[in-house]
């Protein structure tokens, strides 16, 4: 289980390696405009084949690169309604504050539950390597943060069942 | 130009549906023998002639993929795999982990990150880069 996640872990990092190969590219249709061709997809020449890595039914990660820009879509590991519910809100609330993290999307793509938007500018500022690392962290945090939440709803649940049944014994 | 090019497709659409169950039958046999390298070499050696039918791809991909289930040493099956195969065997890696199929997921993670090893970064962007000759 734990190789799974590793393994799954490297070839997003491999990928993700090989991908971010992003150029400061004005656009071509509006003049003096400077879009994220990932996002726009007006020309095909300029996007590259998008990329599904499925760790099994229920993890995915899709990576779809341009010239200017490359956008990171995560499915996170939902086991129960519970976490279904931990996972909408905590993901929620960090798209929220996407302004503060710099690459996150406001909105995640349709059929995931959180997406990344990295541009050539992001690349010129942050080193590249270093954003891979940010990245791939985040994944594994993730899914320690959600098990985390739902251990803490779970006891907080038992502690107030217990204190409120008392009073009936 | 595109009628031409439908025409062409269609011919060459049955002849390689005919060469693939002759492939298949040949896998077979050689996955009896216990030679899943040459099998897995026989499934991606004839895939070199690219085609837009998508019956043709997904027939391909079943042949490769039963190739690709019966590795079980992977360090073996790269050091006997010649280079020219490795761009080929990441096209069809990727379409693995696009399935979403568990065993077929893992085995394909397993594979990606042996031949990432060795090819290195050059063969996945070559994969990205390339748009015509999909799988």
């Amino acid at each position: 289980m734990a190789s799974t996640l590793r393994l799954y872990l490297t070839c997003i990092r491999n990928t993700l390696e090989a991908a971010m190969c992003l150029q400061n590219f004005p656009c071509q249709e509006v003049e003096r405009h400077n879009k994220p061709e990932v996002e726009l997809k007006t020309s095909p020449e300029l996007l590259l084949n998008p990329v599904l890595i499925c760790r099994n039914e229920a993890e995915k990660c899709l990576i779809e690169t341009s010239i200017n820009s490359l956008r990171i879509s995560l499915k996170v590991k939902q086991a129960d309604e519970l976490e279904n519910i931990l996972t909408k809100k905590f993901l929620r609330f960090l798209s929220m504050r996407a302004e503060a993290f710099q690459v996150l999307r406001r909105k995640p793509v349709q059929g995931y539950d959180i997406s990344f938007l990295i541009t050539n500018y992001h690349c010129e500022e942050m080193q590249k390597h270093k954003l891979i690392d940010f990245i791939v962290q985040f994944m594994e945090d993730i899914d320690k943060e959600i098990s985390e939440l739902k251990m803490s709803a779970n006891t907080r649940g038992r502690l107030v069942a217990t204190e409120f049944l008392k009073q009936f014994i | 130009m595109a009628g031409a090019e439908g025409f062409v497709e269609a011919d060459n659409a049955e002849a390689i549906m005919i060469r693939i169950e002759h492939k298949t039958r040949k896998i077979e046999s050689l996955l009896k023998q216990y030679k899943p390298v040459e099998a897995l070499r026989t499934a991606l050696e004839g895939t070199h002639a690219m085609t837009r039918d998508e019956r043709c791809k997904s027939a391909h991909w079943i042949v490769v993929h039963r190739a690709l289930m019966a590795i079980k040493d992977v360090d073996g099956m790269l050091s006997s795999l010649d280079s020219e195969y490795y761009d080929i065997l990441m096209k069809y890696l990727y379409k693995g982990l696009s399935t979403g199929d568990r065993p077929t997921c893992e085995q394909c993670l397993r594979i990606h990150e042996k031949l990432t090893e060795r090819a290195g970064f050059g063969c996945i962007l070559r994969y990205l880069a390339d748009t015509l000759n999909t799988v």
